[in-house]
């Protein structure tokens, strides 16, 4: 996982993408397990960083912290909003596990309302495309993902023998159902090209297509 | 030595008139691991350290088992190569970890306290009971599941998914039927279908994700009075409607609307291309899955002769 989405994962489990960026970064995650592998774990360490008990650990630690990364420049870390890039994330999952208990608090500790000196990656401020840019920005993602069901598609032809005549007809009738759906959610798309919901209902829909068939090729593959 | 002398002693079991009967000892903490090609698996629990089959097939079937280790595998045979059909009926520790697999295989499994994986490409899976890891699929058969908890993932293909009185992590899919979550205790809930309704009825925990998507459904949902949530709902073509009063957050995007109630601390996404997104509270879902059961049963009075 190395693309250019991998640092902005964070601001997306946040919330803080805007809506152009949200949108095509959903059309990546449909296409790209890896970055929706570390969105999952994102969101399971948000998700238990929010059920930590609001407590101060029995040891300060912060004071010996502070010591050794300078004294004097102490300020109330609690006040402040971090964002940190996904390899961080996951090692702050691990060490929230050792350490439920106590010290993590202090660093992941977010305030009621946001307030003071906000650290974050540098990035436009704006992120609005035109229509034309978002339309090339669907084909490129949705070309990729179209160039994965071919392959599947291909397998699954190879591989419809080994399933009953039954199974087969369920599969292309549930195929077909799909095929609909994405092709409702194209042509939608292509009237509101940056629209953020539909980009990622044709996403979702087009992971589903992929799905389906990586699972009839692999009860296939299983069938001898 | 002992588990090289319990896999041969168990290595076929000989049948007797097409059924077979047999009890066998297994260690705390084992697992058991049926294979069927066709029939049923029906497992129930009891408190003993064994397992108890009884097996009905043809006179030319036969079942295989070993215990190897702590895992006991049964398996139907046959002595001609082609593959029989076989129903089991199994009673093993109700912590026994289950792992049922079959092609033309109905699975069904009653007070279960254990890890459970069945998967079958056309029959039902009915599983009461479970705890920790789940995962069910069908392809063309309904899944249900009732009175587990756990790390939970239910999937079908051609018929709907329902999961009733759950707790824990609960993924639930199918792509030509409803998604039906009643009774749910959960702070993770993914619900997902292509065509078909989605309904939840459950717990909206502080911090939790939400997330009911349909292409051609209605999407339903229970929202308890006082929860905490930022609620994002989207439709193309569908209406959005809400039985108490949404106070708006600021977000509004074409087909796509957020609102926040309480502090918003959940998250929470009902999404359908052509369907409704309908909110409602509790008691009025209860109403309204009375009311379709109702007509359920009015429906099979008016199909019976």
């Amino acid at each position: 996982m190395n693309d250019q989405w991998t640092d902005r994962l964070s601001e997306y489990v946040d919330g803080e993408l805007a809506n152009g960026e949200r949108g095509a970064l959903e059309a990546h995650l449909a296409t790209c397990a890896a970055c929706r592998g570390a969105v999952a774990e994102l969101r399971q360490v948000v998700a238990r960083a929010r059920s930590l008990e609001d407590r101060a650990p029995q040891t300060d630690l912060w004071s010996g912290v502070a010591k050794r990364i300078g004294a004097g420049q102490v300020v109330d870390i609690r006040s402040r909003r971090f964002s940190f890039n996904v390899p961080q994330l996951i090692a702050a999952s691990i060490a929230l596990v050792l350490l439920s208990g106590g010290g993590m608090w202090v660093a992941l500790r977010r305030p009621a309302t946001p307030s003071g000196t906000r650290i974050v990656t540098p990035r436009p401020d704006d992120f609005t495309m035109n229509a034309s840019a978002d339309r090339q920005a669907t084909r490129i993602w949705t070309g990729r993902t179209d160039a994965a069901i071919a392959d599947l598609q291909e397998d699954l032809q190879r591989n419809e023998g080994r399933l009953d005549t039954a199974t087969v007809r369920v599969v292309r009738e549930n195929l077909a159902l799909i095929d609909r759906a994405i092709g409702q959610a194209r042509a939608a798309l292509d009237a509101d090209p940056g629209n953020a919901y539909l980009n990622l209902h044709l996403a979702d829909t087009m992971r589903r297509k992929l799905e389906l068939l990586r699972r009839i090729n692999a009860i296939a593959a299983a069938q001898s | 030595m002992l588990t090289t002398i319990a896999a041969a002693v168990l290595a076929t079991l000989a049948p007797m008139q097409g059924e077979t009967d047999t009890t066998i000892a297994v260690p705390a903490g084992a697992s058991l691991s049926v294979n069927n090609f066709g029939g049923a698996i029906v497992i129930h629990t009891w408190t003993q350290n064994r397992v108890k089959v009884h097996a009905e097939h043809g006179s030319r079937g036969s079942i295989e088992a070993s215990l190897v280790g702590t895992t006991l595998t049964i398996k139907a045979g046959s002595r001609h190569g082609s593959p029989s059909v076989v129903d089991f009926d199994i009673t093993v520790p109700a912590e026994m970890a289950l792992n049922l697999s079959g092609t033309y295989t109905e699975i069904e499994v009653n007070g279960s306290k254990a890890a459970i994986t069945a998967e079958t490409v056309d029959g039902s899976i009915d599983v009461r009971g479970g705890s920790g890891n789940i995962m069910l699929n069908s392809v063309q058969g309904s899944v249900t599941l009732a009175d587990a908890t756990g790390r939970i993932e239910v999937n079908s293909i051609n018929e709907s998914v329902e999961l009733s009185n759950v707790s824990g992590q609960i993924k639930a899919e199918t792509t030509n039927g409803d998604v039906t979550l009643w009774g749910i205790k959960s702070s993770s809930v993914e619900a997902t279908t292509i065509n078909g309704d989605v309904e939840y009825e459950g717990t909206i925990t502080d911090a939790g994700t939400y997330t009911f998507t349909s292409h051609n459904g209605d999407i339903q949902i229970s929202i308890p009075e006082g929860a905490n949530v930022t609620l994002t709902v989207a439709t193309a073509n569908g209406d959005i409607d809400a039985s108490f009063p949404l106070p708006f957050r600021g977000t509004r995007e074409k087909h796509r609307y957020t609102f926040k109630l309480g502090t918003g601390s959940a998250r929470m996404e009902a999404e359908s291309f052509q369907g409704d997104i309908e909110l409602r509270r509790p008691a009025e879902m209860r109403e309204h899955q009375k009311e379709k059961e109702k007509d359920k049963d009015h429906e099979m009075e008016q199909e019976e002769p």
